[in-house]
Parts: C-alpha cells; structure tokens; sequence
C-alpha cells in the first residue's frame, strides 16, 4: 500500500507514538498531570471524528467526552502490541459512535429514508449555533450534511480515511475488519458521498 | 484489457491513490475518456477527494478539556489537592522530612522528653530550653570530666614509664657482674641503694598525684575545680 507519509511525517509520528505511551504510562502511576496532557493532545482529534460522525457540536462534545470518560477508566488495558496508544483511541471513539447510533436509530420513529434525512436535519439544527448555520451554506457544511447521510460503515471509513488521514492498516485496526473490506468501504463511501453531494446541486469546479 | 463501468467503480480508489499497474491505467484511462458515465463519476469523486482534505478540523468549546478534567480527576481543587499530595512522595521531599524527624527526635531527646511517658508540658518552648540547656551543660561537664579521666590516665602512664626506663639505663652502666659478690648479698659501697630510693619517691610521688585526681574525680560534677 502506497504511504502518504515523508521522512519528517514518519519521525514526528514516532515521536509522537512515544510521548503518547509515555504519557499512558505516568497515568497509570497516578499522575494526573499526563491524563491531562493526554486529554488535550487528543481532545481536537477525538472531537473532529466524533462531530464529522454526528454533524451535531453538543451531541459530538457529549460522545467525546463518554470517550475521554471510557479511555480513562480502560486505560490500564491498554497494551502498547495492540499499535499507538491514538489508534487505540479512535478505536475505543468508533465503538462508542456505533453504539450511539444503533441506539439513536432505535429511538427514531421513522417510515422512510427521506423522513429519517429529515429528522436527522432538524437535529442538526436544533444543536448548532447561528455561526453553524451560515457554515451550511458553504461548501464544508454541504460536505457535512451528505457525510450524515452515508450508511455508518461506509462514513466511519470515509472520515478515518479522508478527514482524518489514517493508513489503511490503521483503519482496519480500528474497524476490525480484513484490508480487503476496508478498501471495499472507502471506495463505495466516497462515490456514495459523491454522488449524494451531486443530488445536493454540488457540482466539481 | 478490457475495462467496463463496474472496473471503473471498483478501482477507483486505487486510481485515485495511484496504486493501478501501468496496464490497467492505460486501460482506465483509455476508458473513462471515452464514457459519459464514468467520466462524470470520476471527476466528481477527485472533486470529494480535494474537498474533504481542505475541510478545517473544528474545536470543541473552550470548557470541553475541563469539564472532561473534571469528570475524570475531579474538580479543579480537588485535581490541585492531588498534584499537590502527588509532590509529597517525591524523593526530595521524603529525604527533607526524614532529617526534620530526625532532628525533632534528637531535639526532644536532647531536652529530656520521654517518649515512653510523653507529657503535653514537656513540650512547651520553656520546658524545652531549659531542659536542653541543663542537658547540654551536663553533657559538657561529662566530657570535661572524661578528658581530666584521660589526662590522668596517661599521666601515670608516662610516670610509671619515665619510672621503669631510668633504672634500667643506670644499670645498663654498671659492670655486668661481680663474681666476687654473691648474688643479693651487699658490701655496704653498692651506689644501688639511692637509685632504688628514688625509684620508690617517684612511684610515692605517682600514687599522691593519683589520689589527688581520684578525690577529686569522686565529687559531684558541680563541685569539681580543675587542679
């Protein structure tokens, strides 16, 4: 698989991967401080799968901090074998999303697809901002509101792959499903997302 | 080779990511140029593509990482409280409270607290001072007192030597024997006899200065003058 990677990316990555399991490692000696540290060198990561995953601020802050909350009481199960302590992390974020989901879906009472698109905008909206609003009319906003509208397995792959930059490896790590599939899901989510933005008017420049 | 729509679709990630052997990037291209269907679709994914790498991550509410903090570790008092009791258990600190322990224990000690019938008056600043101060004079007396017992001591010591040597250099010089003389009998021109009265005065002069030290070493500590 072709890396995306240049020797400056691979070393800041490495180094990264350290402090991030040194940082485990004063936690579960009982030092606040490193937890802290780590909360906020993940917390912009964390938030962005979640919000990209969700298109809503508070139901994302809500999840990610469930994240933050679950990460902190496992974190001693954590074993650095298993890859970076982030992708660890995103593992235990996408668990949570999926739950999240399957439960909000349940609680939907819906006839149609169209219905349910509907009622996923109006939750969008009730939660945003004003300042959110006017993103809607932009390009990224356009991109968000088609993302909520690809299946979860197809839009989780998509967001590691695409909006959070993890390699394939990672990605099946985090999924836990064979390489092939997650070639599979990443190609079927972006023309499904193209195509939805096609139907949205988005036209490529 | 022969390419269709359905190739299209399913490698195009693989187009997209460059990872198309040079045959079948001929054969992709060669056919997405020439079909209405798949030219649309691969422009609009290469669109997506660009789009969704140039998208801004967004950040969370200033107060996300304390409230996150808060629910984990507890609220901000309570997270400095644990800093700070964390900062208890370095070495540093161990090391200083040992020796402040330490000089607490030898200062009480010192000042004639008893540890095994401790008293809340023991330890008033006056009792303390006071105690210590006639510690310290006792214990300065006792040290006065061991080394007046040591001059003493090696003070006979050098008596008794000096005592023992001088005899036996005088009679070093004498002629080794007489054998006319026989053995302990005296002629009356013996010049030993002095020499034997002397030994004896230094000795006597030895036991007064003895004595002297030992009357003085048996009084109370108080009432001891240096001679």
């Amino acid at each position: 698989m072709q890396s995306r990677l240049e020797p400056h990316q691979v070393k800041r990555l490495r180094n990264s991967l350290e402090q991030d399991t040194q940082l485990v490692q004063q936690c579960l000696q009982g030092d606040g401080s490193a937890w802290e540290e780590l909360v906020r060198r993940h917390t912009r990561r964390i938030y962005n799968i979640c919000y990209r995953f969700t298109g809503n601020r508070t139901e994302a802050e809500d999840l990610s901090q469930d994240v933050f909350l679950r990460v902190y009481r496992t974190i001693g199960s954590y074993r650095s074998a298993y890859g970076g302590f982030a992708t660890w992390m995103t593992s235990v974020t996408r668990n949570l999303l999926i739950d999240h989901y399957r439960r909000t879906k349940r609680d939907r009472v819906t006839d149609s697809i169209e219905d349910k698109i509907l009622v996923v905008e109006n939750k969008e909206s009730a939660g945003r901002r004003p300042d959110e609003q006017a993103l809607l009319g932009e390009l990224s906003g356009q991109v968000q509101s088609a993302l909520t509208r690809l299946s979860p397995e197809l839009r989780e792959a998509v967001i590691l792959r695409d909006l959070q930059q993890l390699e394939y490896g990672e990605i099946q790590q985090v999924l836990a499903v064979p390489e092939g599939t997650v070639k599979s899901r990443i190609n079927r989510g972006r023309i499904e997302l193209a195509r939805i933005l096609q139907q949205m008017g988005v036209r490529p420049s | 080779m022969n390419w269709t729509c359905e190739l299209t679709e399913e490698r195009l990630s693989d187009y997209l990511d460059r990872l198309l052997q040079p045959a079948e990037q001929t054969a992709f291209d060669h056919h997405v140029n020439g079909c209405a269907r798949c030219t649309p679709l691969v422009a609009s994914v290469s669109h997506l593509l660009t789009t969704l790498r140039t998208l801004e991550p967004v950040d969370p509410s200033p107060r996300f990482v304390d409230s996150v903090l808060t629910a984990t570790l507890g609220a901000p008092s309570w997270r400095n409280m644990r800093g700070w009791l964390r900062g208890l258990s370095s070495p540093r600190f161990i090391y200083g409270a040992a020796s402040v322990a330490a000089t607490l224990i030898l200062v009480l000690y010192t000042s004639g607290f008893s540890f095994k019938k401790p008293r809340l008056a023991d330890l008033s600043p006056v009792a303390i001072y006071h105690k210590a101060n006639s510690q310290a004079h006792l214990v300065y007396a006792h040290g006065v007192k061991f080394v007046s017992d040591l001059r003493v001591v090696y003070e006979i010591q050098s008596r008794l030597r000096q005592d023992n040597e001088l005899p036996s250099t005088e009679e070093g010089t004498l002629p080794k024997s007489s054998p006319s003389q026989d053995p302990g009998r005296t002629d009356g021109t013996n010049p030993a006899a002095p020499r034997q009265q002397n030994r004896a005065d230094g000795i006597g002069r030895s036991l007064e200065i003895l004595a002297t030290q030992f009357t003085l070493l048996s009084l109370p500590v108080g009432e001891r003058r240096m001679p």
